[in-house]
């Protein structure tokens, strides 16, 4: 518990910054964080698995122009003798031009099946009834206080002041 | 015409769980499971590739770049599932002739129309198997033993929780029939849980965004449900040095050790050891299957979402799927997840209802193994669609043959008129055309309502 001083402190700031993020905002942060969540890597290097310029990964978009080299060509497993066998135009063409989900899920048509098919779309879970609960986010505990610039919340005197100085507006890592 | 191996492989988005059963030798019949990554893994340390089952080759574990053929649960790059496929059917692992072979595969729960045509691609037009069988994993979980330990025959109403690595999803089954209007998804996966550590980790104590490997083990090696949240963090807050929460994960040392390791009290660290202090993260992580919105995710946690979907069940049958909920996939591993489950639903339940969660030995094979009874036990070369029937009409021919979200339509039609039309004979397990019959759940089962 931090001393009664700072949680006045606090809950002054609290009160005073109410509206001052707009929900929207707050939603495009909790989108982008959650797409972030979804990376196969954090860092996607410049140079790609094999030495040529890589599209990144998880939310890739087409692969960019024909002349893109694939993995499953250049490695051969097992006996070396085995017949190369010729790949059909749609194996190619799968292997070349590789779509993303919302791209594959747009193309599906499955957005315009009558409302009583169930589809990917909608299966997700529905909203939670149960109200949210603050934990800080930068020690995790029960959060009391929001900050007043970006809303995030926190716990208590020594938690905003490293929310402060570390990733208050803008994410840091 | 019968194949005499057939290939089973549950194609996980980051692990594939494979093996091959072989009709004319029996004692080849034993289910032999290998497990390996799914992905295309950049090493920094030596500079190489390892494609899949090579992973294991693979002796410096730090900052691997991963290339995975599944984005958000769904086959997207066939690029690299190619490669890991060649691998994996080449002699350096299972070693088959595919034209000689018969397939069966998992696909993810409502896969796209388009993207399964291109499964039937691959398997017909690249690998050219003999013939083949898809469908979702918790479609042959009732012919394992998740629901029928021992020689029980399972009920017929079971509800399947499969959390793996990209999301969570609820299944519920009438009489081996999918129920595809109430299955639920929770986009809530290992692959989230793991990012979500590396982030957390990597705000309060060392940089980790690149070690997913590493953050993976911690994750699996510390982890746990809790079943009381708000104490946990209590019990942290108060006592941070001395208390029974506080793990130290020693980072591993890759000269040394391929993972890292929670210290014992007798455990010294020499002067290069690092350390990651792992204290309420053990359980806020696992508790975002239960409280998505502790991220902000506007999803339901995984106990409203099980209630959500037997609401949408028939009325009648409802108090047998509060009795048989089965667990598999990865993230049910955590210490404490069943516990948390069943006094959620416990809660949720309606009183005069039983509430029953089942588990297995091995939650990440349940499915392979229900696979490879499901070969055995049906008439599997009668469900399959043969290369004949490929090149005769294309995808139509999977389309007509699996069974899927897809002609789910009549389905629940069927089960909501609740005509039980049926000339079924109880030998014949592999009839999966049979239609629920409720007449035949009310009296196959007795033991559902207690009071
Ligand atoms: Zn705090
Ligand atoms: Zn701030």
């Amino acid at each position: 518990m931090p001393p009664k001083k700072a949680r006045e402190q606090a809950s002054r700031q609290v009160n005073s910054a109410k509206q001052v993020l707009a929900p929207e905002v707050i939603a495009k942060r909790t989108r982008r964080h959650l797409d972030e969540l979804e990376r196969s890597n954090y860092a996607e290097p410049s140079i790609s698995l094999l030495g040529e310029e890589e599209d990144d990964g998880a939310g890739g978009k087409y692969a960019k122009g024909r002349a893109r080299q694939t993995i499953s060509d250049k490695r051969h497993f097992g006996d070396p003798s085995a017949k190369k066998k010729k790949t059909s135009m749609n194996v190619r063409t799968a292997i070349l031009y590789r779509k993303n989900l919302a791209t594959l899920i747009e193309e599906s048509g499955i957005a315009h099946l009558p409302p009583n098919v169930p589809t990917y779309l909608t299966a997700a879970a529905p909203p939670p009834v149960i109200p949210p609960r603050l934990l800080c986010s930068v020690c995790g505990y029960k959060g009391s206080y929001r900050c007043k610039k970006c809303s995030m919340p926190y716990c208590d005197l020594n938690c905003e002041n490293v929310h402060n100085e570390t990733r208050c507006e803008r994410r840091v890592i | 015409m019968r194949s005499s191996t057939i290939v089973v492989l549950d194609n996980g988005a980051s692990t594939i769980k494979a093996g091959i059963i072989n009709n004319e030798r029996d004692e080849d019949i034993q289910d032999k499971v290998r497990i390996i990554p799914n992905a295309v893994v950049r090493s920094k340390g030596d500079k190489s590739t390892y494609i899949g089952h090579e992973m294991e080759r693979c002796r410096d574990y730090s900052a691997l770049h991963y290339r995975l053929p599944f984005e958000k649960g769904y086959l997207i790059d066939w690029d690299a599932q190619k490669a890991v496929w060649d691998g994996l059917f080449s002699s350096e692992v299972l070693g088959i002739s595919a034209a000689e072979s018969s397939l069966l595969i998992t696909e993810p729960y409502f896969n796209l129309p388009n993207i399964q045509e291109v499964y039937d691609q691959f398997v017909f037009e690249e690998y050219e198997f003999q013939s083949y069988y898809r469908c979702t994993p918790a479609s042959v979980i009732p012919f394992g033993q998740l629901f029928s330990p021992g020689a029980a025959p399972p009920a017929e109403c079971t509800l399947v929780v499969d959390s793996g690595f990209s999301f969570t999803h609820v299944v519920p089954i009438i009489d081996r029939q999918i129920q595809w209007y109430a299955v639920k998804r929770l986009d809530v996966g290992g692959k989230l849980l793991t990012n979500q550590l590396k982030e957390v980790a990597s705000y309060r104590q060392w940089n980790m965004m690149d070690e997913t490997y590493i953050m993976n083990h911690a994750k699996e090696s510390c982890c746990y449900v809790s079943t009381n949240f708000l104490e946990d963090l209590e019990i942290c807050r108060s006592n941070p040095k001395r208390n029974n929460i506080t793990q130290e994960y020693v980072l591993p040392n890759f000269s040394i050790s391929r993972n890292g390791r929670i210290r014992q009290p007798e455990d010294e660290l020499t002067p290069t050891d690092q350390v990651l202090v792992m204290e309420n993260e053990r359980f806020s992580i696992p508790e975002l299957l239960f409280r998505p919105d502790d991220i902000g995710l506007e999803q339901s946690g995984l106990s409203a979402t099980i209630a959500a979907s037997i609401m949408l069940l028939p009325s009648d049958l409802q108090g047998m799927f509060w009795a048989n909920i089965g667990l598999i996939g990865g993230n049910t591993k955590f210490k404490g997840f069943r516990q948390r489950l069943f006094s959620e639903l416990r809660s949720l339940a309606p009183s005069e209802f039983e509430v029953n969660i089942l588990e297995c030995d091995s939650p990440l094979t349940e499915a392979f193994h229900s696979g490879c009874a499901f070969v055995k036990d049906t008439n599997f070369s009668d469900l399959v669609v043969t290369r004949a029937e490929y090149q005769e009409s294309g995808a139509n021919a999977s389309r007509r043959k699996f069974r899927d979200w897809q002609i789910s339509e009549d389905n629940s039609k069927e089960s909501e008129k609740g005509k039980a039309k049926q000339g079924l004979d109880d030998d014949d397990m592999g009839q999966l055309s049979r239609k629920p019959s409720r007449t035949k759940v009310r009296t196959g089962n007795t033991s559902t309502r207690r009071r």
